[in-house]
């Protein structure tokens, strides 16, 4: 099992109030699924892909990242973790405006301290393969919403991740824009990368594997495709 | 991660808001030019310390006559002091031991001239020790010798700019030249000796390459006194042990006094120790410039600090970016750090550029001699790096102490 989590709590302090972003939420994935996230804004649902990308820790519960318990990881262990095992792609791209399509691409494997020439040729192949094998050296300011998504893509594909997270992956594109991104997700799934997809389009939703609705900090339905799989409403 | 990428990624950075960048690199280019200037000049005026020391000769100590005015002119008449006189030369030759050679200067104001041409020159009356007291040789020829002194010879040397200029290429030994209205054989001719234009120190050194040398006694009895005074103008003496030199140069008044009558109508000079002194308010010019320059680091780096921390709040998504995509707290202080040391070392090779430049100026203008050292270059990158180091690091903590989740969202 890829994703194990159990009990997930975030409480926020703001001032002096709390905000519970999680109110308890528990989710299996399986190695190879495709999940779209559904809610409304505010359901939690950005809040339980952060903490499943390990960029946070929860309050309360526990996670386990293809048998790591993340809860229990210093902020360098995060950091490590995030850089060899997730991929992230973002609504708005989120490219590195000073870096060209190339360096982007480049980032997560100098972090990783990758060799210069393994990483170079590694994210060369990666852009070819996402069809910008022409714009390496633009700048992404340069670049199309549709390009520079496949940059982003690119750049989350280049340490090979176990799980692939992405957050409104199609938000900022027009509906055949997103759609080349969506088959391209649909692809990588079906070669065998684990998806996980927040979404409030019902349309983009429809590519996953997978649908599982929030609401309130809560897990209110799982569709629950891969068979033996419980639903895990709380 | 290597250094390679480091760099890369900090430039980019930097480049992202180039106006900015170099604006804020100002403060630490004006510090480093004003250190390296300093130091500049400072070593200018070091080696112009030493160069002047070894053109009056080390060890050595100088009586001068003093011009006497009003109250004390009249003072020193009513008590018949006689000035500076060959005697006194003699009383401190034999009084004080530990003394390598005394020499006598007059110094006569009089035209050299060869057929027709009038050289600008000094004309001293001395003796043979002359050449060792200042250690100034001849370079052809002969000095003056005792002979010459005892029978009150008309032969002179002539220094080598002043030769240059009355012959030429063409032989001057053996030649006859004009001196006031005598004629004067030129028995030698003075190696020359590297003067520089300097400022003006506590020591007045003439262009001795410009001096003609005849006997002391030709000079008293062939040549007119400039100030109409029978004696002499200066003593010159050097000892052999220069840790005795102050204490000879104390020595000298109390057998000075007796023959002249308790009036202070001399002053006693030790070259070296007012060029220490001279050293010294040199030191204390250096560390008041020196303070004025670390301010001015100071002032930049708290610039430096302000824009970086602008960088940083402006960047905080990057850093999201950044942190998201596996950068730990290291890399992201790493990558402000870097920033900022490297702001600081363009400013300091843009202000080690310029503070040379400056000295060149200087000495271009002011005939102030500078010296380029080394270690003011290693002084002034390693201050800028430093500078870089300090400012930075308050900017990069804030920037890796960033929460990643809070970092994305921002916008």
């Amino acid at each position: 099992m890829l994703i194990h989590a159990e009990g997930l709590k975030k409480i926020y302090r703001m001032g002096a109030t709390e905000v519970h972003a999680l109110r308890g939420v528990g989710l299996e994935v399986e190695h190879g699924e495709f999940v779209a996230l559904m809610g409304a804004s505010g359901s939690g649902k950005s809040t339980l892909l952060h903490l499943v990308g390990c960029l946070d820790r929860p309050s309360e519960g526990r996670y386990r990242l293809d048998g790591v318990a993340v809860e229990a990881l210093s902020d360098f262990e995060l950091s490590r973790l995030r850089n060899k095992r997730i991929g992230f792609i973002f609504q708005a791209f989120n490219l590195i405006p000073q870096h060209t399509v190339l360096e982007n691409v480049e980032l997560p494997l100098i972090y990783g301290n990758v060799a210069r020439d393994v990483r170079r040729e590694r994210s060369l192949d990666i852009l070819h393969q996402v069809g910008l094998g022409a714009k390496v050296n633009h700048r992404p300011t340069e670049l199309s919403g549709g390009e520079a998504q496949r940059v982003a893509v690119a750049r989350a594909l280049a340490i090979e991740p176990v799980l692939l997270l992405a957050d409104e992956p199609t938000g900022n594109l027009d509906t055949e824009t997103g759609e080349g991104i969506m088959r391209l997700f649909v692809d990588l799934n079906q070669r065998g990368t684990t998806v996980v997809m927040v979404t409030h389009n019902a349309t983009v939703a429809a590519y996953a594997g997978r649908m599982v609705e929030m609401r309130d900090g809560h897990i209110v339905r799982d569709s629950g495709v891969p068979a033996g799989l419980a639903p895990t409403a709380d | 991660m290597d250094w390679s990428a480091r760099i890369g990624i900090g430039l980019k950075g930097l480049l992202l808001r180039k106006t900015r960048s170099l604006l804020s690199a100002l403060g630490v280019v004006f510090g480093v030019a004003a250190v390296i200037s300093m130091m500049a000049i400072g070593e200018g005026a070091r080696r112009e310390a030493v160069e002047q020391v070894k053109l009056l000769g080390t060890n050595n100590i100088r009586v001068k006559q003093l011009q006497l005015t009003g109250e004390r002119q009249a003072g020193g008449e009513r008590r018949y002091s006689r000035g500076l006189t060959q005697e006194d030369a003699t009383v401190i030759r034999e009084g004080i031991p530990g003394l390598l050679a005394v020499t006598p200067l007059k110094f006569v104001a009089a035209d050299v001239r060869f057929r027709g041409r009038q050289g600008i020159a000094q004309v001293v009356g001395t003796s043979p020790e002359y050449s060792d007291v200042t250690n100034f040789r001849v370079g052809e020829g002969r000095f003056i010798s005792e002979l010459d002194v005892a029978d009150a010879k008309a032969t002179c040397v002539l220094g080598s700019e002043i030769k240059q200029e009355l012959f030429g290429y063409r032989e001057a030994l053996g030649a006859a030249v004009l001196i006031g209205d005598t004629w004067f054989t030129v028995v030698g001719v003075m190696e020359p000796k590297m003067i520089r234009e300097g400022r003006a120190t506590a020591i007045k050194v003439r262009n001795i390459n410009r001096d003609v040398y005849v006997p002391l006694t030709s000079a008293l009895s062939r040549l007119p006194a400039t100030d109409g005074r029978p004696g002499i103008d200066e003593l010159a003496i050097r000892v052999a042990d220069a840790e005795r030199l102050s204490a000879v140069a104390r020595l000298i008044p109390r057998f000075l006094s007796a023959k002249h009558r308790g009036v202070e109508d001399y002053e006693v000079m030790v070259p070296e120790e007012l060029l220490a002194q001279a050293q010294r308010t040199q030191q204390l010019f250096n560390i008041v410039m020196g303070s004025i320059a670390s301010i001015s680091l100071l002032v930049g780096g708290i610039g430096i600090m302000n824009i970086m921390l602008a960088n940083v709040s402006e960047r905080t998504r990057e850093i999201g970016i950044r942190r998201a995509i596996g950068a730990t707290k290291r890399d992201i202080l790493g990558q402000f750090l870097t920033e900022t040391v490297l702001i600081c070392l363009a400013g300091g090779i843009i202000g080690i550029v310029l503070g040379f430049g400056m000295a060149m100026v200087i000495t271009l203008y002011a005939k102030w001699q500078t010296g380029f050292s080394l270690a003011s270059v290693v002084i002034a990158f390693g201050t800028a790096a430093s500078v870089g180091l300090a400012f930075g690091l308050y900017p990069a903590r804030r920037a890796a102490e960033l929460d990643p989740v809070q970092a994305l969202r921002f916008e």
